[in-house]
């Protein structure tokens, strides 16, 4: 199934690079515009679980990358089929100057607290989520948290430690 | 005080400390010995066990849980974070020193503490009701001022109205 599928897949999309790591997991780049077709490529292709929607901030080469981690419920199934199950990772970058994407709700609904959480936490914005709201943070903040380029420790002095001790004052 | 036999302990959960209380309170090691059991609403608790680190939303329902609570109540801070961070002390979200906020009467140390530090802080805090120390909640009274300013500081404005006067004079030992 992974070679035909692989085959599939690099037929189907110009600019794709498949790398696999092991025997159940598939690395898959595409480029930015590609990635919902990809997304429902796969979705179509049996990988029907969004297991995770993830980012990570590659702050020297000046991009953000997505990971999608795709699995499917049954089909690869070990215990149902005998097989081992197979992981998908779909990865895209998007520049650190322009934070934005299209959202993935419309494929897999349960893409929906993933996006609000990236949002927040890495400041990527997803074009058409119906609800892009504050997902676990209570403050605001000048730069999102989870970017590189934000200074915790700095941002601890200011504001944490700057609360006076109520009591005792010599902390 | 006769009711330091009978805590009442909220069964509020935060931070990684709270997978120590189930084998507390049941036949384990069994709270109920020391005359702790664990009750469902703040309304009905008189002590508060904070088990774990305080995130900043996880600070606003611990202000509201504590503030439904009858008084006398006692809180305890269970484990490292709520007394100074612990590994969290430099995390964007994590509130370090929680008696900056609500006052607390006795904290347990480590990470994790044995459930057996949780009856050695029980009878501890026999020892300090019955000596009058375990006065978090006139403490809170006290300085409300400034208690409900630090909390500000850390929530912004909070949508819940003062639960004592606030005044803008300087009150208890406030600078």
């Amino acid at each position: 199934m992974n070679k035909s599928l692989t085959e599939k897949l690099e037929s189907t999309f110009k600019d794709i690079r498949i790398a696999i790591s092991e025997d159940s997991r598939i690395a898959v780049t595409a480029e930015r515009d590609n990635v919902l077709a990809v997304l429902r490529f796969l979705k179509d292709a049996g990988f029907n679980h969004l297991a995770l929607l993830s980012a990570v901030d590659w702050i020297e080469d000046d991009c953000f990358e997505l990971c999608f981690i795709l699995t499917s419920y049954m089909q690869n199934d070990d215990e149902v089929t005998g097989r081992q199950s197979l992981h998908i990772i779909l990865k895209a970058k998007i520049p650190r100057k322009e934070p934005q994407f299209k959202t993935a709700t419309g494929i897999f609904s349960n893409a929906e607290p993933y996006e609000r959480e990236i949002h927040e936490l890495f400041g990527i914005k997803f074009e058409g989520h119906k609800r892009l709201i504050p997902l676990l943070l209570e403050r605001e903040y000048e730069i999102p948290p989870f970017r590189k380029d934000f200074d915790t420790r700095k941002y601890v002095q200011e504001v944490f430690d700057k609360i006076p001790s109520v009591e005792n004052k010599d902390k | 005080m006769a009711n330091k036999y009978s805590l009442h302990a909220i069964y509020f959960c935060t931070g990684c400390g709270i997978i120590e209380v189930p084998p507390v309170i049941t036949a384990r090691w069994d709270a109920e010995r020391f005359g702790v059991i664990p009750v469902a609403t703040p309304r009905q608790a008189n002590l508060f066990l904070i088990t774990g680190y305080v995130s900043v939303k996880t600070l606003r329902a611990i202000i509201r849980t504590y503030e439904q609570m009858y008084e006398p109540k006692y809180t305890v801070g269970f484990g490292s974070c709520p007394i100074n961070g612990g590994m969290y002390w430099d995390s964007y979200n994590t509130i370090k020193h929680l008696d900056k906020y609500i006052p607390i009467d006795g904290w347990i140390a480590g990470c994790m503490p044995r459930p057996e530090a949780i009856f050695i802080a029980v009878t501890h805090l026999w020892t300090l009701i019955d000596k009058e120390m375990a006065n978090g909640y006139i403490r809170y009274r006290e300085n409300y001022n400034s208690y409900r300013r630090n909390q500000e500081l850390a929530l912004g404005k909070l949508d819940w109205p003062p639960l004592f006067p606030v005044s803008d004079e300087p009150q208890g030992n406030e600078q």
